[in-house]
């Protein structure tokens, strides 16, 4: 078969892309161990709020885990518990997340934290609150008739 | 009686052209390096945000 000289440099180059850009996902999954907020855990939405951890929403500082600080979050109809928390900047944090009621997103805004949060399941990211500043936690799932005033603000202080 | 000749041993020589593809070559590299740049300021904005 003929190919071209040129069409071998552009099915090289094209090649070459696609196993830099999927190594780079397989890396950042298999040897990083990133996952999705949601990867399994499962919760009864019927008793959120009785268990650990979501019995104490908010800040909690945890000793011996690989995070410093464990940030509690109950979503419900159209409200985020707590409403307001303040994280000393630099601090390690596994964000934990769930809804009692319906679908509800979780969108820290200007960051990466961006989660969906299931009836039933929990959405957990860890992070390090690198940056000082506000950061407005907004609702990016439709969730009703209040969904628009459903926010929580984190504030990353010195 | 006479045979039917087929003139078998005649090559047919087939022109060749050579397509000229310098156009295609850059309009190919064009789009890869738009989508490479694209590509990674994403990536670049991802990791710089916690």
């Amino acid at each position: 078969m003929h190919i071209h000289k040129f069409e071998k440099i552009w099915l090289t180059f094209g090649i070459g892309c696609l196993i830099v850009f999927l190594s780079i996902v397989g890396v950042s999954a298999f040897y990083l161990g990133n996952q999705p907020p949601s990867c399994l855990t499962t919760i009864d939405p019927e008793t959120v709020g009785e268990k650990a951890p979501f019995d104490k929403p908010g800040l909690n500082k945890v000793e011996g885990k690989e995070w410093d600080y464990e940030l509690v979050y109950v979503a419900s109809a159209f409200s985020y518990n707590p409403t307001q928390v303040e994280v000393p900047l630099g601090a390690k944090v596994k964000v934990i997340a769930t809804t009692k009621d319906v679908v509800h997103g979780f969108e820290m805004a200007g960051t990466n934290i961006n989660m969906m949060l299931e009836p039933g399941y929990v959405s957990e990211v860890v992070t390090t609150f690198d940056k000082a500043g506000e950061y407005l936690i907004v609702c990016n799932e439709y969730c009703g008739t209040g969904h628009h005033l459903m926010h929580s603000m984190v504030k990353v202080v010195e | 009686m006479a045979k039917t000749e087929f003139n078998t041993k005649k090559k047919i020589k087939v022109e060749h052209h050579e397509s000229d593809l310098r156009g295609t070559l850059a309009s190919v590299f064009l789009l890869g390096f738009f989508i490479i740049v694209t590509w990674v300021s994403v990536w670049m904005l991802f990791l710089d945000r916690f």
